[in-house]
């Protein structure tokens, strides 16, 4: 038996997840990085703290110690 | 026996580790974001604590591929034995030629092999072969591949040529996650072969965890594998496949992140190693004015097919030879090490050492002017963007 909608949720997560953390730390880069007016500075530093989040959020998931707690929400 | 498998199991969780060092650290070694002995060391750190941190059963070595228990195959040390030859003989092979191939597969190939000399062709559940094994081995590259070649293209889309090397401090991140993930992934499998062989040595009761020591051991050996450094492979990750920049690097580390933990929460075992190569296929795909080298690329889908085949063969033969008795275990064990000196010998003509690979690739703005020929194209190819503009 082959769990094609599991496989659709692996596939769909992996999407978001890989291209938000790429999206969150380019734009971070792109307004607080190098040849940057300073302007958005603090957009950009905000984009990096989301990007920060987003890991330790895989880090937990790593974790089995913090399963439970997902599997709450 | 029981003592033997214990060694030779801990050596596999060994090969496994210098194996599978190539997976999260190859990356950030081709961009120069760490240097080669500093990525490993992170990796061997990260592996040893992910080795401990992981608590799921290790029973779950088995997953129903082998029906064991009541009813169904009984597993002995024995089988055990000769299916860890098969899977540490396969890995000693591919490491040589520099090729990343699974560690896991190569285990479940050789603990195949070893189950259909054992007890036939009815102990092996072939449909939990495909739909765990086989199906996600064909997917999980493409799924990676796909998010990774996604990945760049926002990468370079979002960011300005100068700016992209802020991407190399970001990959040391992803490429963390990546090893951890492995540690907790792939130690256990060594810890779930161990406790396999406890239990079926009658030295620990069924449907136990593995004891503190296995896990201590097992956290080690994986950690002092992976310290080791795998060079062949991470060579043929990091520079053979596709010429990687730090965007690149950062975005496939994070497509094999992603892939990895989305499966696993989920409850697929994917090989680390498949992720990890169809993630750096992708990137290569997704830059443009890179290309990736097919024929190498190739080569490496030609060894994952032929992984649990080829483990499950030397499985096979080494179950046969050992169920004559203790001496032929003890011919196994004799050729086994005459094979692995070979194969130590073979790999000491041409080694492939850190200091080959710590001369990163310099960015691209920083890259030394071509000279003679190339520098006359060059500085054509620069007025007829001119002549554009």
């Amino acid at each position: 038996m082959i769990e094609w909608g599991s496989f659709l949720v692996v596939a769909l997560g992996s999407l978001a997840g890989g291209c938000g953390v790429v999206l969150l730390f380019s734009l971070g880069l792109r307004f607080a990085g190098p040849e940057t007016d300073g302007s958005r500075r603090g957009l950009g530093i905000a984009c990096f703290t989301v990007c920060a989040l987003v890991v330790a959020l895989g880090v937990c998931l790593v974790i089995p110690y913090f399963a439970p707690f997902f599997a709450r929400l | 026996m029981v003592a033997l498998v214990i060694a030779l199991a801990l050596f596999f969780d060994f090969t496994n580790g210098f194996h599978d060092t190539a997976n999260a650290m190859a990356t950030p070694i081709a961009t120069g974001a760490l240097r080669p002995r500093v990525a490993v060391g992170i990796a061997a750190v990260l592996n040893l604590v992910g080795a401990f941190i992981s608590t799921t059963v290790a029973n779950t070595i088995s997953g129903g591929l082998i029906n064991e228990g009541s009813g169904g195959v009984l597993i002995t040390p024995t089988l055990i034995f000769a299916g860890l030859l098969g899977a540490v003989l396969w890995n000693l092979v591919t490491w040589v030629l520099g090729l990343p191939s699974s560690s896991s597969h190569a285990l479940f190939g050789g603990l195949i092999g070893a189950a259909i000399v054992g007890a036939g062709f009815e102990s092996i559940n072939l449909t939990v072969l495909l739909s765990k094994i086989v199906l996600p081995a064909v997917l999980a590259p493409i799924v990676a591949g796909l998010v990774s070649f996604l990945a760049t293209r926002i990468a370079y889309a979002t960011t300005k040529k100068r700016q992209r090397d802020g991407f190399r401090v970001g990959q040391i991140f992803t490429s963390s996650l990546v090893s951890l993930a492995h540690g907790t992934n792939d130690a256990q499998k060594t810890m779930g072969v161990i406790t396999l062989a406890l239990i079926a040595g009658g030295l620990q009761p069924a449907n136990s965890s593995p004891q503190f020591w296995v896990i201590l051991v097992c956290a080690v050996a994986i950690a002092l594998g992976t310290y080791t450094g795998g060079w062949r492979i991470i060579k043929t990750l990091g520079h053979g496949i596709t010429d990687i920049e730090p965007a690149q690097g950062f975005a496939a580390e994070a497509a094999t992140a992603a892939t990895i933990l989305a499966s696993t929460h989920l409850g697929f075992a994917l090989s680390t190693t498949q992720v990890a190569s169809g993630s750096v296929i992708g990137t290569g795909i997704g830059r443009k004015g890179a290309s990736v080298r097919w024929r190498t690329a190739g080569r490496i889908a030609l060894g994952w097919v032929i992984t649990i085949p080829a483990a499950a063969v030397v499985g096979a033969i080494a179950a046969v030879v050992a169920h004559v008795g203790w001496w032929g275990i003890l011919l196994d064990a004799v050729v086994a090490i005459l094979i692995f000196v070979a194969i130590f010998l073979l790999s000491r003509r041409n080694t492939v050492t850190a200091r080959d690979l710590a001369h990163a690739k310099p960015a691209q703005f920083v890259r030394p002017k071509p000279r003679g020929k190339q520098a006359r194209l060059a500085a054509a190819a620069e007025r007829a963007k001119g002549a554009d503009a």
